[in-house]
């Protein structure tokens, strides 16, 4: 009987929780009657956000992967001096509050002379769209390297060396074994990446700001209309994030395995 | 012609102290040595993959010591074979082809991996991927990738170690006939014994970093340098001879001596014999053993809980015993006694 009361009152609360989520999502997409929700997503403004939203995940998403395999590939195959503090370095923007990176950003960005070197050579990043491909690529640049790094760590280094003794560079060994090994990995961290980048809201609105039909994307879009009190667009706009992520995780329960990750 | 000389590294905590060897061109070599001796850094140091600290390699009288893996004319053949997931057979066999000075068209690359294939018979397993095939079916794979390029050098890391023991007799057998037809030059690091005395040209052994004694096979199982090396091959009775089967059985003619084995084959053979198979006495015994010989005690050897001794019958037997028994039966170097043991005890390597 004891036994049974245990056993109970954990699937209660389990059953308690899923309730609770079901219903928080249920109540964004049953505020509005499907008309309007359709209506209020086909509108300029959220059609916007979300060609916004996806050429900045898309791009910030890209340069993750771009820098994520030649450096967590070094810290995977190479031993050296003060790896461990370079490790936590880039760990780092995984922990901090996207605000707080947001706020480094705007002030490399904004009043160094970095920035304004930059800014010179026509790369603005404050208060604009590449701003918020910038403000995505810092905050989720640290996943990318976790999950290359494992991803790497599990590929027995011995298959570049064959491939070397074959006739390859070291480089050309790199692409024809460990880089198509890393596929999965590699896929796993981009659609996680990508979701996040989307959803990304304190460091873009830091470094990009909150500019209505220029720096909208799909967050930012909520955040805008909730203020004015646009409660419908604002709904549309999470309606989509909801769908993203659905689609998210069905992509990533699909590459199994580096889900444990986390 | 290989050149070893005076490589040291260190990594990690692992050290190589002043490495020195010489492979004769076309030779068969051998490193024999316990797991952890770093037999398998001396051989990724002789490819390319780790460079010495200090020392030099020349292949073919060429300094390749600060040359990339692809530039040393070599190829290598891992234990744990090594295939690449992402391919099958037939592009894992030719994958070494797309990047030899050659330029090869796809007619000849194809007739090429196909002929490798042959000589290691897995013709019929060209269109398979590699995490289909058995342990035997990999290594064969692994080794038609290493030689179709036809290295000046072929490294070999333990490449019979991972499989079960009929595959690796056959895979043994295999390897012998390749070295025979090709004449590559091969350096093959291993642990078991059987491998180096029946695979080898000269042996070196190696342990702790270093290489102890390099020799043929015989030299060095018969004329151990330290005490080291003496434990590491002193274990087994291997013995080369020539067999005739005879009364269904084998004889086999050892320095003139005659074993008797009931495994049944013939020509040149190699046999060993358990150390604790060999039956001592200090009187002739009347049974149905068919192997029975007289000796001197010429070496005593005090291990931990046991005594091995060194028998000289004209062939050099190894018998272990336990200290208790070597005790009571009150024996000393020169003491003369009879060894006996079965046909089925003696076993025929190759």
């Amino acid at each position: 009987m004891q036994r049974n009361g245990f056993k109970y009152a954990n699937l209660f609360l389990m059953l308690l929780l899923t309730l609770f989520i079901f219903t928080l999502i249920l109540e964004i997409i049953t505020h509005t009657d499907p008309v309007s929700l359709i209506t209020n997503i086909i509108s300029p403004e959220i059609q916007f956000a979300i060609r916004l939203s996806l050429l900045t995940s898309v791009i910030s998403t890209f340069m993750c992967i771009l820098i994520a395999i030649p450096v967590s590939y070094s810290l995977a195959r190479y031993d050296f001096h003060g790896k461990a503090i370079i490790n936590t370095v880039l760990d780092l923007p995984m922990a901090l509050p996207p605000i707080v990176a947001g706020l480094g950003l705007l002030l490399i960005f904004g009043t160094t002379g970095v920035g304004s070197f930059l800014a010179d050579a026509g790369l603005k990043f404050v208060f604009t769209v590449p701003g918020i491909i910038m403000a995505q690529f810092a905050v989720n640049i640290s996943l990318m390297l976790r999950i290359m790094r494992s991803t790497f760590e599990g590929i027995n280094p011995r298959y570049e060396h064959v491939a070397q003794t074959l006739g390859c560079t070291p480089f050309q060994a790199f692409i024809r074994t460990t880089l198509p090994l890393s596929k999965n990995g590699m896929i796993a961290g981009s659609v996680i990446t990508w979701s996040r980048g989307i959803g990304e809201f304190g460091a873009v609105l830091m470094l990009a700001g909150a500019t209505r039909m220029k720096t909208e994307t799909l967050p930012i879009a909520l955040y805008l209309n909730m203020s004015s009190g646009e409660l419908d667009l604002a709904i549309a706009a999470a309606t989509i994030l909801i769908l993203i992520s659905g689609i998210t995780l069905y992509l990533f329960e699909r590459k199994g395995g580096v889900a444990k990750l986390y | 012609m290989i050149e070893v000389s005076d490589i040291s590294k260190t990594l990690g905590d692992f050290e190589l102290e002043r490495i020195n060897l010489s492979v004769n061109e076309g030779e068969y070599f051998c490193i024999l040595g316990p797991t952890g001796s770093g037999k398998t850094i001396l051989l990724e140091m002789i490819a390319g993959i780790y460079n010495p600290d200090i020392g030099s390699i020349l292949i073919n009288n060429f300094d390749v010591s600060s040359l990339l893996p692809k530039d040393r004319h070599i190829s290598m053949v891992y234990q744990d074979f090594m295939l690449f997931p992402n391919m099958n057979v037939r592009e894992n066999i030719g994958f070494g082809l797309k990047y030899t000075d050659l330029k090869l068209d796809k007619v000849s690359i194809n007739s090429k991996i196909e002929e490798t294939a042959e000589m290691l018979g897995i013709s019929n397993l060209l269109d398979r991927h590699p995490s289909t095939l058995s342990g035997g079916e990999k290594q064969r794979t692994a080794i038609a990738r290493a030689i179709i390029t036809e290295p000046a050098l072929l490294l070999l890391d333990e490449p019979l170690s991972a499989l079960d023991s009929g595959t690796k007799g056959r895979l043994r057998q295999e390897l012998l006939r390749i070295h025979q037809l090709k004449k590559t030059t091969t350096i093959h690091v291993t642990h078991s014994f059987e491998e180096a005395f029946t695979l080898a040209d000269r042996i070196a052994i190696m342990h702790g970093g270093k290489i102890h004694q390099v020799g043929t096979p015989d030299e060095v199982f018969r004329k151990p340098n330290s005490k080291f090396v003496a434990d590491f091959v002193g274990v087994e009775n291997l013995f080369h001879g020539t067999s005739v089967i005879f009364n269904d059985l084998s004889e086999i003619k050892v320095n003139g001596h005659t074993i008797i084995s009931s495994t049944r084959r013939e020509g040149d053979v190699v046999i060993s014999i358990r150390p604790e198979d060999i039956l001592l006495s200090k009187d002739p015994i009347d049974s149905s053993a068919r192997n029975s010989f007289t000796g001197v005690v010429s070496d005593v050897i005090r291990m931990k809980s046991t005594v091995k001794l060194v028998i000289d019958t004209g062939i050099p037997f190894r018998v272990v015993l336990t200290k208790r028994a070597y005790d009571d039966m009150g024996l000393s170097c020169g003491s003369e006694v009879y060894l006996t043991f079965k046909a089925s005890a003696t076993h025929l390597i190759c």
